[in-house]
């Protein structure tokens, strides 16, 4: 414990520096009243949903909790519940199978609410699109606010998409 | 004027009882008799209002009500508030009865259950008005045996082997209370309680010892106290609903009523004797709550519950008993005025919430026609006044603030934490102890109510005979509500005045103060506190919370859920018959049915559970076996030689010459 | 005066209970060489739950609706009730510790109401383990801070603030270093931290508290986390009070002192917490028995000291 004490201290910290491009021509009716309402989007719980994706983005979404990408910083916070949740990410194309899922998650969510599509699959359905055992991209059932494109996107993409969606919302 | 009215109680439920006879043909029988029955609870609720402000003007007297030679029947302050009890018990389960006994017109042969209900009653009325052991012993086997009429009242087999069970019990308890009483009485049956304390006064110590274990046994038995409790769970429920609610909100305090009052009778009580109950009104606390908390029938967890209270009630008149020869110094007047405290209103609050679930239960259970926990469920959004009030009753059960229950409780925890600081380390020690079983008894109380409530109300209908459970009607839910009601007032009215009688000087109470230096409690307070916060939660959410709201699905990660997916009873308390598994012997069998002859894994199976006493396997069992088994060698004397008869006679007859020599 | 410091009392502790919960996550993202959030992220994230809609399953009858505000309102109580840096100011009858424990029951009855009105098995689950958890850990709960009453010769909360700061600290709170402890159990126990539950855990297979409030949303959750930030808050800065109890606000004493040394004990409070969740993992719930028992054992040995120093033997 002690040994392990003093890795801690000696280790300190080693978060990576994000550096966050507001963007602001992406940006939908939606999102902007949303992070208006959240104060303006410092603290935000987000609730992940698998549509069906490879669990490349998931691998991705999973080091954002880490020492070197610490969303906690940002005020980004993984949830247990989507009745917790303000923003819904969503990887991979959206299958037959987990489409109520995703739905379902959806409608529990209270307003207001934000939509990510995480990964091209995701946005567009991928190598997967027109398959006959999906639905379809996100976007073909939720109204999607925010895009991060990737196969899979990385951890740094990630935090620099959904942070300068938030931050140009916010400015407006 | 007061004799009257107790007379006139005594006998309205006596002519209940001839009316249901009379009537019995008669449509309007049981209105009938219930109204007498409600008539003659309130005449005696008006003299024990009576006799309340007597006592209030300092005027403390017996009140005759009838007395001849062979009978006599008087009112002290002791059983004038028991009677109270008796009489507030059955206005409440009558006025129930009068909605709720025409549904079962059929199920029961309402007149004769009519009349056991008003000698029951009788009974009742006559132990607490008992002014010598000839009377109080024919009351009491009048409550008895009318109580086993309404424990078999359906008839059914079930009800039987309970009712047979209670009624051995029932029998063996007498026996024990009419040599106990005799034996303190001195032989004499017609010698007024005082003259059987100064006969009692005389007897060697051996004989006040057995006495005292008899009496001991035989008002333990009644009250379910353990290891004599083993019929209590198994019969009360069988009864209908508005007597389960007599037989365990009322009729357990009339043997508390009979355990303080011969107790009385003894001279003095020696410290083990008081440590005796003390540890048997523990464990029977412990055994009830730990039972309740694992029962899955509705009915029959109320009764485990019951068991639960009568232990706690018993260890507070142990500890009451103990107090003499503790070296308690200064705090002796406040402590015994605290034990007093908690007897009374922790013997009120028993009796108002306990009828008052007995009776939400029945209700319940009229609806749905079942009492099988893992069969009900989602009725608080078919019924949401009533399940107000069943679950007010249920917190008061649970004894959590700012019910008048846990002020009652209170009243005993507060000696036990602080009260025994000036005795001996080792006494304080045993205070402590105490208070961690108490506490662990107060903890599984809130788990076994909560239980109660929980998986009765809330959540989806487990099965299509809760889900299509009709209206409750208001006859049902009020009497119900009016116990709830009761029970908070107990705190809010009652407390003050047990607890803090020199803050109501203008009634002029002659009791002493049940609060301890360093210590302080306002019922009012607390209760204004919470409901002050409360608006202030709420008028803070009215101002700054969007208040939008939208009906979903339950969320459950996508899968399709169904009712049956929901926690069970036996789910719910699950991990504390794991903790306990020591003491709840829960058995699990998995019984495998075949699909397929050729392929053994093609198969129903199917997982059946049953938990089983620890008392039931550990003792009774064994001392069955042992009794056969003697049974079974004597019965070799019995092998039809007339010589070896001849033989015995004569052995028998050499005895008694050695004997008399 | 003391009516004044009375409601001070409350407010400040109704002020900062967020603050604590956010200190506890920032000191804990620092021992996982992360750079965390600001300490004062709850109370963002708080208003921002207040602005947002609620969702409710349909479920659900009026006890679901009733739980938050209870709750709440048990908070709210709670703030008032429990001294955290002034002694002698809360009226008696209000600050009795089995008020509190009673309190304590209270909430959780409601909680465990709440999960079990959700129709789903995780809350259920979450109900079931909560109510075990309240019912097992009372007696530890009773003992110990009943040993603290014995030495104190006190039954209110308060009155054995105000023996602990009338003595020296190796007459005062060491004797009593077994009772603390136990509450210390007990308090982690009753907030559903480790080792007892993860606040932190997204896997509803391992949830106690957060298992319960999974179907609250918006406002309603919003008050359900205040309240267990509250309750956090007392309990943990009761505690340190009992076992640092220096610059304790009364008559005569600095307010610079008294300043500091909150600051201190609430800095602490919240360090010790955070420590606690970053050394140990958590137990297996079906141990948790063995957890409860050595908290009563703890409790019981605690007052067996405590009555040795009184009758010195």
């Amino acid at each position: 414990m002690l040994r392990l004490l003093a890795t801690v201290l000696k280790t300190g910290s080693k978060a990576e520096p994000v550096s966050i491009v507001a963007d602001e021509h992406v940006l939908g009716e939606n999102l902007r009243k949303a992070v208006t309402a959240l104060c303006g989007g410092r603290a935000l719980r987000i609730r992940h949903v698998d549509a069906g994706s490879t669990n490349a983005e998931e691998y991705e979404l999973t080091a954002l909790g880490n020492a070197y990408y610490d969303a906690d910083r940002f005020g980004l916070s993984f949830v247990a519940s989507p009745r917790h949740a303000d923003i819904l990410t969503v990887s991979g194309p959206v299958t037959r199978s987990m489409a109520h899922a995703l739905v379902a998650a959806y409608e529990a969510m209270p307003e207001p609410r934000i939509v990510v599509a995480v990964g091209d699959g995701a946005i567009t359905g991928g190598i997967w699109k027109d398959s006959y055992a999906v639905v379809g991209p996100v976007s073909s059932l939720l109204p999607v606010d925010v895009e991060i494109p990737g196969d899979p996107p990385s951890p740094r993409v990630v935090l620099e998409g959904l942070l300068a969606a938030v931050r140009s919302a916010s400015r407006k | 004027m007061l004799a009257l009215l107790y007379g006139g109680a005594f006998l309205l439920s006596g002519a209940a009882a001839l009316a249901a006879m009379a009537l019995a043909r008669s449509a309007h029988q049981s209105a009938v008799t219930h109204a007498l029955l409600i008539l003659s609870g309130l005449f005696g609720l008006a003299a024990s209002v009576g006799y309340c402000i007597e006592l209030a003007h300092g005027v403390v007297r017996v009140v005759p009500v009838y007395a001849t030679a062979l009978f006599a029947f008087f009112v002290t302050p002791l059983s004038g508030f028991f009677l109270a009890l008796v009489f507030l018990g059955v206005t409440l389960t009558s006025w129930y009865a009068l909605g709720y006994l025409p549904r079962y017109h059929t199920h029961y042969t309402l007149p004769w259950l009519d009349f056991a209900t008003s000698l029951f009653v009788l009974g009742m009325v006559g132990t607490l008005m008992a002014g010598q052991p000839f009377a109080f012993l024919i009351a009491w086997e009048l409550m008895s045996v009318a109580a086993y009429f309404l424990i078999i009242a359906d008839g059914s087999r079930e009800s039987l082997t309970a009712g047979f069970r209670y009624l051995l019990m029932a029998q063996l308890g007498f026996l024990a209370l009419l040599v106990g009483l005799l034996l303190l009485a001195g032989g004499d049956p017609f010698a007024s309680w005082a003259a059987v304390a100064h006969a009692a006064a005389a007897l060697p110590p051996s004989a006040r010892l057995g006495a005292f274990l008899l009496l001991l046994v035989g008002f333990g038995s009644k009250a379910g106290l353990v290891p004599l409790h083993q019929w209590l769970p198994a019969a009360h429920p069988q009864a209908p609903s508005h007597s389960s609610a007599l037989l365990s909100g009322v009729m357990l305090k009339v043997a508390l009523y009979g355990f303080i009052l011969s107790v009385g009778l003894l001279p003095a009580v020696p410290f083990s004797w008081a440590m005796l109950v003390i540890v048997l009104g523990l464990a029977s606390a412990f055994f009830g709550v730990l039972h309740a908390v694992v029962e899955n029938d509705a009915k029959r967890m109320l009764a485990w519950s019951s068991i639960e209270h009568m232990g706690l009630l018993f260890t507070g008149v142990g500890l009451l008993l103990a107090l003499p020869n503790l070296p308690v110094g200064a705090d002796a007047a406040a402590l015994t005025a605290a034990l007093t405290g908690f007897v009374i209103l922790h013997a009120l609050n028993h009796s108002l919430f306990k009828s008052g679930l007995f009776m939400a239960t029945g209700a319940v259970v009229a609806q749905t026609h079942t009492r099988d926990l893992d069969r009900l469920g989602g009725l608080a959004q078919r019924w949401p006044l009533f399940s107000g009030a069943f679950l007010a009753l249920a917190l008061s059960a649970a004894a959590l603030p700012p019910t008048g229950t846990f002020f009652g409780e209170w009243l005993l925890f507060q000696p036990l934490a602080i009260g025994f600081r000036s005795a001996a380390p080792a006494s304080s020690l045993g205070a402590a102890l105490v208070l961690a079983v108490v506490a662990l008894v107060g903890g599984l109380a809130v788990f076994a109510f909560v239980k109660l409530f929980s998986v009765m109300f809330l959540g989806r209908p487990r099965s299509s005979a809760a889900e299509q459970a009709g209206e409750m009607p208001l006859l049902l839910t009020l009497p119900p509500l009016a116990a709830a009601v009761l029970v908070s007032l107990s705190g809010l009215l009652l407390f003050p005045l047990l607890a803090q009688p020199e803050r109501v000087r203008l009634l002029g109470l002659p009791f002493a103060s049940a609060v301890l230096p360093g210590a302080a409690m306002s019922s009012w307070g607390v209760v204004f506190a919470l409901l002050g916060s409360a608006a202030a939660a709420a008028a803070f959410y009215r101002a700054f919370a969007r208040r939008t709201i939208r009906i979903t699905e339950t969320w459950d990660c996508g899968a399709p859920l169904t009712a049956r997916m929901q926690y069970t009873a036996t789910g719910f308390s699950a991990p504390i018959r794991f903790f306990f598994r020591a003491l709840v012997l829960s058995k699990k069998t998995l019984v495998v049915e075949p699909v397929v002859v050729t392929n053994p894994w093609i198969a129903k199976r199917r997982l059946s559970w049953a938990t089983e006493s620890f008392w039931e396997a550990g003792l009774y069992r064994p001392v069955g076996r042992a009794a056969i088994a003697i049974s079974a060698s004597v019965r070799r004397l019995q092998n039809g030689a007339v010589q070896f008869y001849l033989a015995l006679v004569f052995a028998a007859l050499v005895g008694v010459i050695l004997f008399a020599l | 005066m003391n009516g004044m410091l009375f409601i001070l009392q409350g407010v400040v502790t109704l002020m900062l209970a967020p603050l604590m919960v956010g200190l506890v996550r920032f000191f804990k993202a620092r021992f996982q060489n992360r750079r965390g959030a600001v300490p004062w992220l709850p109370y963002v994230s708080l208003w921002s739950l207040f602005a947002k809609d609620m969702t409710i399953t349909r479920y659900s009858s009026w006890v679901f609706r009733f739980v938050p505000f209870v709750l709440a309102s048990i908070a709210l109580v709670l703030a008032f009730v429990v001294p955290t840096f002034a002694y002698g100011v809360v009226p008696p009858f209000l600050s009795n510790l089995f008020l509190v424990g009673g309190l304590f029951a209270f909430g959780s009855a409601w909680l465990v109401l709440g999960g079990m009105d959700t129709a789903s098995a995780f809350g259920n689950m979450g109900a079931s383990r909560e109510m075990t958890l309240a019912a097992l850990v009372e007696p530890a709960l009773y003992v110990s801070l009943a040993t603290i009453a014995f030495a104190a010769g006190s039954w209110s909360l308060d009155g054995m603030l105000a023996h602990e700061a009338g003595l020296s600290w190796h007459g005062g709170a060491l004797p009593l270093s077994f009772a603390l402890g136990a509450l210390l159990l007990v308090a982690l126990t009753e907030n559903a931290r480790y080792p007892v539950d993860n606040p932190a855990t997204h896997l509803e297979l391992t949830m106690v508290h957060e298992a319960m409030v999974l179907e609250y949303s918006g406002p309603y959750l919003a008050l359900l986390e205040y309240a267990a930030a509250v309750k956090l808050t007392v309990t943990m800065l009761f505690l340190f009070a009992l076992a640092l109890p220096f610059g304790l606000m009364h008559v005569g004493a600095s307010p610079l002192a008294v300043v500091f040394w909150y600051i201190v004990r609430f800095v602490f409070a919240s360090f010790i917490v955070a420590f606690i969740e970053s050394v140990i993992v958590k137990m297996r719930f079906y141990r948790m028995q063995e957890y409860l028992s050595l908290a009563l054992f703890v409790a019981l040995a605690g007052l067996v000291l405590v009555l040795m120093q009184q009758f010195s033997f």
